[in-house]
């Protein structure tokens, strides 16, 4: 397909457009350890009050879910945690000030009592069933989902993007569910889902990654410039900015809570850079971005000044540079990624992870 | 927290271990880290390599530099080369270290025309470590520090003594040696002998300098025993002394793999591999970073041509030590106590009726 019949990336949102927010939780939202048994009964017996969420991660939500727009906002969690968790994960959530819409948690009991073992561990068969069951029909919708790079997020996301997007028919979902050795009462309900929800519209503005374990970017490369891999939401709530879904009150708040979780100037400005330098932030954000802050420093009283000298210096070591964003890829081969993948994640197994990939 | 300044456009692969040491660093070490070169080149090579974006910046160079040409014609030609970026973001901030494996010359060209120089220092030195038989220091330090090794080719008596006291001062803090064992490096262990300009120096030093132990000449071959901790020397002597180390220690690597070529002499290589293995750690150069360029204002260190991936991380280690330990400042206050302390006691002409 030639690039002029690419789609347009979204422009600004129009006002009063409603937002769906979609949640991951662990690795996304809280900093969670889950690599070894080990930490996994560490994770299960964690009070709320000790589980700390990534940093910056609660202030963006609850700027992005702001009273003022709360009626047009919408957040629904989707956790691979088993449901025996979710008294305690409402509370971690409440005592962050977020309440969700939806919470939606594995039913990982019943999956091993009906000896489901497969599911227990595997995610596309779960989460895109959830995904799609806590799809809101309703018009001028628009969805930003956050994921993490720990397991199959934007994998699973893009799926679901492009099944509401009308480019992922019944054929090729199939044999994606299939390869993904999905138990067959899933895909059933999947399909039936894809049956209703098929050609929606373009309704997953974003997906965001959060790159918790600092995978190589060109890992979602193919996925398109609808997947942004952040490595902290300072990144996200930059592109939330620059689209309009967040107010610059909302990224200073961002910004405040980074800081206050020992995020430096410096630190910020290379994310600002980093951004930059791929393409998926432009100079006109930063120059707006600039304003914004130097207005909260002359009427809210903050002391931004310091994270303007290190913006500047950040922009100014690149010359002037002028990138064009990632591509909008129509035609994602879903199964040459997954089985690359696969293969990526066995090579670690046998060989262990390299640092150098 | 450090901030390492890292030269992309030289060392192995034509600078790519540099890239992917940088990488490392920024997973590994809670240090800020600046990439110099070819802003759209280190983008693309960054997609590929995990890495932590909160800790690495670029900072564009867009000029090549031609390391066949000398320092002034590179700089005149090529103004917005990765070394001159570089040194512009060390002279900026006091905490920056610059590691850069590009052409030795152009590195301390640029340094003494961009940076300031220590006050009272006439010529920079570049230290090389060396391992030597007996270790040094409280932390047993089996490495000894030889400068110069090529910063400043024809030295006078007034440089030897400075690059002794900057030595010193550089080894007190690095090796934790209270008063470091300094001895310079000539044609016999007395000085009658010598060249004017060593037995200048030497006579200089005799005179009890402070915050180190001047221990009198010595003659190259003994220059891996361990006897003194820093040995100076000029830069032309010095880079000619640790090419020759360097040599050794690569025959002896040829003389083992011709060993192999006979079945008796392989089975025992193969027995000693262990030990082999050991020596081979103790001589590997890119186990020691690089060599600080001493004289100036801030730190730069000058890694090989040809370092990898290894040597690199080194070097930012190195770079990341002497911001925390404050080296700079340190060999600046060893040379004016030295310059005091000569200028306090009378030379023999002044001494003289």
């Amino acid at each position: 397909m030639s690039d002029d019949q690419q789609p347009e990336p979204p422009q600004a949102l129009q006002q009063r457009r409603f937002i769906h927010l979609r949640w991951d939780l662990d690795k996304t939202y809280l900093r969670t350890e889950f690599d070894t048994l080990k930490d996994l009964i560490a994770t299960f017996r964690q009070k709320a009050e000790d589980k700390v969420a990534v940093a910056g991660a609660s202030a963006l939500l609850r700027a992005l879910l702001d009273p003022r727009e709360r009626t047009h906002r919408r957040v629904t969690f989707i956790s691979g945690s088993p449901r025996q968790m979710r008294k305690v994960l409402t509370r971690k959530l409440q005592l962050d000030g977020v309440e969700p819409d939806m919470f939606i948690l594995k039913p990982n009991l019943e999956n091993l009592l009906r000896g489901r073992f497969r599911a227990i561990r595997g995610q596309v068969g779960y989460k895109l069933k959830a995904l799609l069951l806590s799809h809101m029909a309703a018009e001028h919708v628009d969805e930003y989902l956050f994921g993490d790079d720990a397991e199959q997020d934007a994998f699973i996301y893009s799926v679901y993007a492009d099944i509401l997007a009308g480019r992922l028919d019944a054929v090729s979902l199939a044999a994606i569910l299939t390869t993904c050795k999905v138990y067959r009462h899933d895909v059933d309900e999947i399909m039936a889902y894809h049956r209703q929800l098929f050609a929606s519209g373009e309704v997953v503005r974003r997906i965001f990654i959060h790159l918790e374990r600092r995978s190589p970017l060109d890992r979602f490369t193919p996925y398109g410039g609808r997947v942004v891999a952040i490595y902290n939401y300072f990144q996200g709530a930059i592109v939330l900015f620059e689209i309009g879904a967040l107010e610059p009150r909302g990224l200073l708040a961002v910004i405040e809570s980074m800081e206050s979780q020992g995020y430096t100037p410096e630190r910020l400005a290379n994310s600002l850079q980093d951004l930059m330098r791929r393409g998926v932030m432009h100079y006109s954000t930063v120059q707006k971005l600039s304003q914004e802050l130097a207005a909260a420093e002359t009427t809210m009283g903050r002391p931004v000044s310091r994270f303007l000298h290190s913006f500047e210096d950040v922009v100014s070591a690149l010359e002037n540079i002028q990138r064009p964003g990632p591509r909008w890829e129509t035609e994602i081969n879903y199964l040459g990624l997954y089985h690359e993948a696969r293969f990526r994640r066995q090579q670690h197994r046998f060989l262990g992870i390299r640092l150098l990939d | 927290m450090a901030h390492i300044v890292l030269d992309t456009c030289a060392g192995r692969d034509g600078g790519r271990e540099a890239l992917e040491a940088a990488a490392i660093a920024s997973l590994q070490l809670d240090h800020q880290i600046t990439v110099v070169g070819d802003e759209s080149e280190i983008t693309a090579a960054l997609q590929k390599i995990a890495h932590d974006a909160e800790r690495l910046r670029v900072a564009h160079a867009r000029d090549r530099c031609d390391v066949d040409l000398d320092p002034r014609e590179i700089l005149a030609r090529s103004p917005r080369n990765s070394v001159a970026v570089g040194l512009e973001i060390v002279a900026r901030d006091p905490s920056a270290v610059l590691v850069s494996a590009n052409q030795p010359g152009l590195i301390v060209f640029a340094a003494q025309q961009t940076l300031g120089r220590l006050a009272q220092v006439q010529r920079a030195a570049l230290a090389a470590v060396y391992p030597t038989l007996r270790p040094h220091g409280p932390a047993s330090d089996p490495f000894a520090l030889l400068l110069d090794v090529g910063a400043t080719v024809q030295c006078d008596a007034g440089d030897l003594v400075d690059f002794a006291a900057m030595g010193a001062a550089y080894a007190a803090k690095i090796s934790r040696i209270d008063r470091p064992r300094v001895a310079l490096l000539s044609n016999g262990t007395g000085v009658a002998g010598a060249p004017s300009r060593v037995r200048e120096a030497h006579r200089r030093l005799l005179g009890g300098p402070p915050g180190f132990e001047y221990v009198g000449c010595l003659r190259a071959d003994h220059v891996t025993t361990g006897d003194a901790d820093v040995i100076v020397t000029d830069g032309f002597t010095g880079d000619v002394l640790l090419r020759t180390l360097e040599g050794v220690a690569a025959t002896g690597e040829n003389l083992i793999r011709r060993a192999a070529e006979k079945l008796q002499w392989r089975l025992g290589v193969q027995m000693l591999e262990g030990g082999i293995q050991t020596i081979r750690e103790f001589t590997d150069w890119e186990n020691y970073g690089g060599a600080p360029l001493l004289g100036v204002d801030r730190a730069v260190i000058v890694a090989q041509a040809n370092s990898g991936r290894r040597a690199f991380l080194n070097a930012i280690r190195l770079g990341a030590k002497i911001d925390r330990l404050q080296v700079i400042g340190a060999v600046g206050e060893g040379v004016a106590a030295l310059r005091d302390h000569l200028r306090a006691k009378p030379t023999d002409e002044e001494a003289a009726p």
